[in-house]
């Protein structure tokens, strides 16, 4: 009894981790392309765009607000790029997971590009705290700087699950020629 | 690979074929044609004494050094 219900819960998690890095796929594309619309609508409108994100903008801070924005836009892309690749790696994973051979030289690298992506998405909070300081005309549009250790946490995690699964899938090679 | 192994050998001076080895060991024929033909990398203590039991045979007579062999 134990195993098959044990099967049936490993099944409903990869079922369930496949729908979920599914939607988040197609949310996180959603962001970028609207973010890209948004961007091209700062172009065309100029300094009219600002008001419809932030109604309370001075005349006299249009210009720098303007700027914030579209850079604040920018950061946005690069973080829908890192999570785009954070998502289809793990995407990846789960498949080899759900075939029941997780513990692969692949997934060790798969592991590591999650490892840099995670770190890029942390490093994206500099130009967030940069923007934060630098530009008060962004007022309540302002990302805001904080520190977040669980994420820097996550990475070391990710990184150190890299070296993990390398060792995992060279013990499994190794007794996978075992007689 | 210094380790020939010399199962085909043993099992000719035994008049039996793999498949009824592999059927009185209970492991596959896969993994005992893995280890005729010196594909194994390593062999398990339990697969040598389920061997050596069938085939009243001894470690020895199944794994030499390749040295031994050209010899």
């Amino acid at each position: 009894m134990l195993p098959t219900a044990h099967l049936t819960n490993k099944d409903r998690l990869i079922k369930g981790s496949r729908l979920f890095v599914r939607i988040a796929l197609i949310v996180n594309r959603a962001f970028f392309f609207g973010v890209i619309a948004m961007l091209v609508v700062s172009i065309i409108l100029s300094t009219r765009f600002v008001p419809l994100l932030i109604p309370t903008t001075s005349a006299a801070d249009l210009p720098s607000a303007l700027t914030g924005l579209r850079l604040l836009m920018l950061v946005g892309l690069a973080m829908a790029v890192a999570t785009e690749i954070v998502l289809r790696t793990l995407a990846q994973i789960i498949t080899s997971a759900g075939a029941g051979d997780p513990f692969i030289a692949a997934n060790a690298r798969r592991l590591q590009t999650i490892g840099w992506a995670l770190l890029g998405l942390q490093l994206l909070a500099i130009p967030c705290a940069l923007l934060d300081k630098f530009c008060p005309a962004l007022g309540s549009a302002a990302p805001g700087a904080s520190f977040s250790p669980g994420g820097w946490l996550a990475v070391l995690m990710v990184f150190v699950l890299s070296r993990v699964f390398a060792a995992g899938s060279t013990m499994r090679d190794e007794l996978e020629g075992t007689v | 690979m210094p380790i020939a192994i010399k199962l085909d050998e043993v099992l000719d001076r035994r008049r039996m074929s793999l498949t009824e080895l592999s059927e009185a060991v209970d492991i596959t024929l896969a993994n005992l044609s893995i280890l005729k033909t010196g594909k194994a990398r390593a062999i398990r203590f339990s697969t040598l004494e389920a061997i050596c039991t069938t085939l009243h045979c001894q470690p020895g007579d199944i794994l030499v050094l390749a040295e031994e062999v050209e010899d």
